[in-house]
């Protein structure tokens, strides 16, 4: 899968070594006020070790109490007396606690090695620095049962695939044990285009119904007794668990799983669960969902949603952070379900999608970090980047100025922004100034987006408007189409008098600069090539 | 904004009163507003309109009018002026218009048809950097005796400045142009002026800071936290960029070091006056709030409180003193703001930062009753000691007698860690407690006294003429200066 997904960064590490006490490393989320493991499970009488590893900026501790403990609690009567609490390194006295970190600070780590207790059951753990324990908590569960796999074995292959292959009809690059029984992907010189199969044995600790959850990217297929159970074949990324129940008997059986990787970002997910133990990965990589509740994971990735903004008879604006619309997005969600993305630095247009508007979960729930994506269908980015408008070139073939990678969230030089006015049905004009240049820009909507309308933009340019200025409507791959052009074969736009020169489709920069977006009809007769 | 945070339900010390000993609310009293249920009124900012009416800025980015807010609770009105703003941390009223400080401008807003709506959304400046990250808080003031606007940035993710600006103070002049002001800002939420309309912001606990603090942002200088040092390069009017600040020092070892750093004009002492400083409100209502005419009354989000400040400039330097005043707010405050009757708006949220109010979010309303509590008036340092002013006639054989009082003096390590313990600990001693000849003041001898740390007073056992103790009987003085006279 080319896409990058955000998430993968918080993919953590559960390894588990026989001889060596288990480690488990458990990151804080930056300005989330949460660990990233909230459930693990431990063997009664193991040793493990716990590495708090703190990449936020705000120091955080763990503790781990025995079970039945209200640890919010706890945590809550210790600033009744926040002096005490501040000295103790707001450690509560209490005998119930089990294991514990020191304070660690922000960009520090600490480890702690325990004995867990023989007695089974769910044992929390919180962070007790002033008012994170509600957000900050989890569950380590104490279980007889640590399902892992038992001589587990892999088998590279190399290929080019979009779609699993026949594994049998190949022979392996090479094949090893995986030692410590936890399916990974070893990347060492491999990070596209090869397959993997892994087999090996999994007990079953009773009959029974089980499940085995995957996610993958790229392809996923899991067979128990040489039977599919669950696959999730093609080229993808792993925001998607998918699950399947099984019915097992008590004692071994055959696991075999396989998987491929086409490009880009790479990973697997492999877990099962079983009539007394919880969601547990049979991978190291936990998928981040999973680990949380094992919901199937929908296109918001970031977790947050259920505030969606609804758009009635008027805009609606959003001002906050939007993926891929800059540090100064103004969202705008149109009547007819037009919704827009105006980015206040580049002074450009971001991005146009429809449908649904935007969901405010991430910025309105807890602090609000984070970009949030919109909620809608067909989201395009007409400039492909975060670009400019309107710019002097000396020939229309020469390159559009674009902003560099690290300067794409700050404010266009040339550029002055002024704001933004509401006509008497709420619809804004955003204003600027550019080269002395008064510019207005507005959108207007014209019938439903979903069948066949259009919004129609229309930029105003007052005073002495520079030689050999133009706007860039739009760039990528254009193609003529109709009266106007197919961006991407994503998106139709037409402009009067616009041009295509390479990846751009230009108009020179007059008083008055009309285009017209919408998307183009899948039913229709296309007139591509 | 907040960076420091408790949850929990507030345990009133009023258990710990005797049944007829005075309470805070025989004195102020705290009237919650119903707010509209199809919104979290999360206030973060509040100024005041024309007609007795209000503008609520919230962090949703919400603009909501409110009337009849100065009167009965129950017939308050709320209309949505403006919807969609990134975060409303500032509100100024001038000539018919609205000015908002939001994440990254300061705006114009005007409802130019009347319907109670803003239509105009006129930028008046853009020119500071915001990278994305969701702690680069802007909080703006209300327009000063210059007519200039203030605005406070917040460290990137509140450690770092990783784009233009971040940690700076600036000034926004009437046509737009910003004026970096003072550097050293570290995470801030609220910002307002004295009585002689000097201008104060809050800061919150962290790297560089060992507490919340009250500053005073006098043009030119550095307020503690280097983070924003890179950003001299862009502002030719400050001068030279200063000398960084050593680690793990203190504070007043370092103003010897670094001639632009001004201490904190009140250490908001940590886990006892609060844990997250937000907004300022001074008492211009002349006599209305009661007896503390030209005192600052700074709110806490953590521990949804008020807290008092009489301040003093001692060679050159503001400084002062801090006493507990309010507490029982029903979620963190952020925004407030006080009437020309006297009366403090204040609301807030404990979204991301949890508060002792335990709401979500708050809108509430302060009255003064008509009584005086027995109260620290006002605490000047003097050369050898502090001179106390007490609101009623005090108890001369109580107050006259050094075993009344309790005192112990702490600084903080200035620091590059988050946060600092109290440290460097003296226990001076009182040697002479003198009442004045009106029977409201008391002149205490201390046998030291230490330039740049927390003077700590403890009034337990000093009674009034009538026999009530100090309903606030605790006091921070932040001694950054020691007076030759």
């Amino acid at each position: 899968m080319r896409r990058s997904f955000p998430f993968l960064a918080l993919l953590l590490t559960v390894s588990v070594s026989t001889a060596e006490p288990q480690v488990i490393t458990i990151k804080t989320l930056r300005a989330q006020m949460r660990y990233d493991v909230a459930d693990f499970t431990v063997k009664p009488g193991d040793e493990v070790k716990i590495v708090l590893d703190n990449v936020d900026d705000m120091p955080h501790n763990l503790l781990i109490y025995q079970p039945g403990t209200d640890v919010l609690d706890l945590a809550a009567k210790l600033m009744d007396k926040p002096e005490e609490a501040f000295k103790s390194g707001y450690v509560p006295n209490d005998p119930r606690l089990v294991a514990r970190s020191k304070l660690v600070q922000p960009k520090a780590k600490d480890e702690f090695t325990f004995k867990v207790p023989e007695k089974p059951g769910v044992y929390p753990f919180v962070c007790t620095f002033p008012g994170h324990a509600a957000l900050m908590n989890g569950r380590m569960r104490v279980s007889l049962v640590t399902p892992v796999l038992t001589g587990l074995k892999f088998a590279l292959y190399e290929g080019k695939w979009e779609k699993l292959p026949d594994f049998n009809g190949l022979s392996p690059h090479r094949q090893g044990d995986v030692s410590d029984g936890l399916i990974q992907i070893k990347l060492d010189d491999y990070k596209n285009h090869f397959g993997i199969v892994y087999t090996g044995k999994l007990k079953a600790p009773k009959d029974g119904d089980y499940t085995f959850s995957i996610a993958g990217d790229d392809g996923v297929r899991l067979l128990i007794d040489g039977k599919t159970v669950v696959e999730h074949d093609g080229v993808h990324a792993v925001t998607e668990i998918k699950s399947a129940p099984a019915k097992l008997k008590a004692g071994e059986h055959d696991v075999r799983v396989e998987y491929f990787q086409a490009e880009g970002e790479l990973g697997i997910y492999v877990a099962w669960k079983g009539p007394d133990f919880p969601n547990t990965a049979l991978t190291k990589w936990l998928h981040p969902e999973a680990s949380l509740n094992g919901k199937v994971a929908g296109k918001q990735n970031a977790g947050k949603t259920g505030i969606p903004l609804l758009v009635g008879t008027e805009p609606v604006i959003y001002r906050n952070f939007i993926v891929n619309a800059g540090a100064r997005p103004i969202g705008v969600g149109y009547p007819g379900g037009f919704n827009l993305a105006w980015d206040a630095a580049q002074m450009n247009l971001a991005l146009l999608w429809r449908g649904g508007f935007i969901d405010a979960a991430l910025h309105w729930i807890d602090r609000g970090g984070g970009d949030q994506p919109t909620m809608g269908l067909d989201e395009k980015r007409p400039s492909g980047d975060a670009s400019v408008p309107l710019a002097v070139l000396e020939s229309p073939d020469a390159a559009w100025p674009v902003a560099e990678k690290k300067k794409a969230k700050a404010l266009a030089e040339g550029y002055d922004w002024k704001g933004y006015r509401l006509d008497a049905r709420r619809f804004p004009t955003f204003a600027y100034v550019w080269k002395g240049v008064k510019v207005s820009d507005r959108f207007d909507t014209i019938g439903a987006a979903e069948s066949g309308g259009k919004l129609l933009r229309t930029l105003v340019l007052e005073g002495a408007i520079p030689a050999n200025a133009y706007m860039r409507v739009a760039a990528g791959n254009l193609q003529p189409d109709r009266d106007g052009f197919l961006v991407d074969s994503a998106l139709h736009v037409s402009v009067s008098g616009a041009k295509i020169f390479g990846n751009n489709l230009l108009v020179p920069a007059g008083a008055e600069i009309k285009i017209n977006y919408s998307w183009p009809d899948p039913n229709a007769t296309t007139t591509q090539k | 904004m907040m960076k420091f945070s408790a949850f929990l339900i507030i345990s009133f010390a009023s258990a710990l009163v005797h049944a007829a000993d005075p309470k805070e609310s025989d004195f102020y009293k705290i009237t919650t507003f119903d707010t509209p249920l199809e919104t979290a009124m999360e206030v973060s900012s509040i100024e005041l309109l024309p007609g007795g009416k209000l503008a609520l800025g919230t962090r949703r980015g919400e603009i909501w009018t409110v009337s009849g807010a100065n009167a009965e609770a129950a017939k308050v009105q709320y209309q949505l002026y403006a919807a969609g703003q990134h975060e409303v941390m500032g509100l100024a009223w001038k000539d018919g218009s609205l000015f908002t400080t939001n994440r990254y401008e300061v705006a114009r807003l005007k409802d130019e048809d009347g319907d109670g709506r803003a239509d105009l959304f006129d930028t008046l400046t853009d020119k500071w950097g915001v990278s994305g990250d969701y702690h680069e808080y802007s909080f703006g003031s209300r327009f000063d005796k210059n007519g200039d606007l203030w605005i406070v940035l917040c460290l990137t993710g509140s450690f770092n400045s990783d784009i233009d600006f971040r940690g700076w103070a600036m000034r926004v002049k009437p046509d737009g142009t910003l004026v970096p002001t003072c550097s050293g800002i570290r995470s801030p939420a609220g910002i307002d002026f004295d009585a002689d309309g000097e201008v104060y912001y809050s800061d919150n606990q962290g790297p560089w800071h060992g507490s919340s603090t009250l500053q005073h942002l006098k043009p030119g200088s550095f307020q503690g936290h280097p983070g924003g040092f890179v950003w001299y390069d862009k502002a030719p009017n400050m001068g030279p960029r200063p000398v960084e600040p050593k680690d793990k020092s203190r504070m007043v070892k370092e103003r010897e070091r670094v001639k632009e750093l001004l201490p904190p004009a009140v250490y908001m002492v940590h886990g006892k006056i609060g844990n997250s400083t937000s907004f300022i409100v001074c008492d211009t209502s002349k006599g209305k709030f009661g007896p503390f005419q030209k005192q600052l009354f700074v709110a806490d989000q953590c521990f949804s409180n008020i807290s008092r400040v009489f301040l003093e400039e001692v060679n050159g330097i503001k400084q002062g003193v801090v006493f507990p005043f309010l507490q029982g707010f029903k979620s963190g405050l952020i925004g407030g703001r006080m009437n020309e009757n006297g009366q403090i708006f204040a609301g807030g949220s404990d979204r991301g930062w949890g508060a002792k109010g335990g709401k979500p979010h708050s809108f509430e309303r302060v009255d003064w009753t008509g009584k005086v509590p027995f109260e620290v008036h006002e605490m000047r340092a003097r050369p050898d000691g502090f001179e106390l002013t007490f609101t009623e006639p005090v108890d001369p054989v109580s107050a006259g007698n050094p075993a009344s009082y309790k005192t112990r003096a702490f600084t903080y390590i200035y620091q590059a860690d988050y946060g600092s313990p109290e440290v460097d600990d003296v226990i001076p001693q009182i040697t002479k407690a003198v009442v004045g000849a009106d029977n409201k003041s008391v002149r205490l001898t201390f046998d030291k006294l230490t330039k740049g740390h927390v003077h700590e007073l403890h009034l337990d056992g000093v009674k009034s003429a009538s026999g009530l103790p100090v309903l606030h009987a605790s006091a921070y003085y932040t001694l950054n200066e020691i007076p030759a006279k």
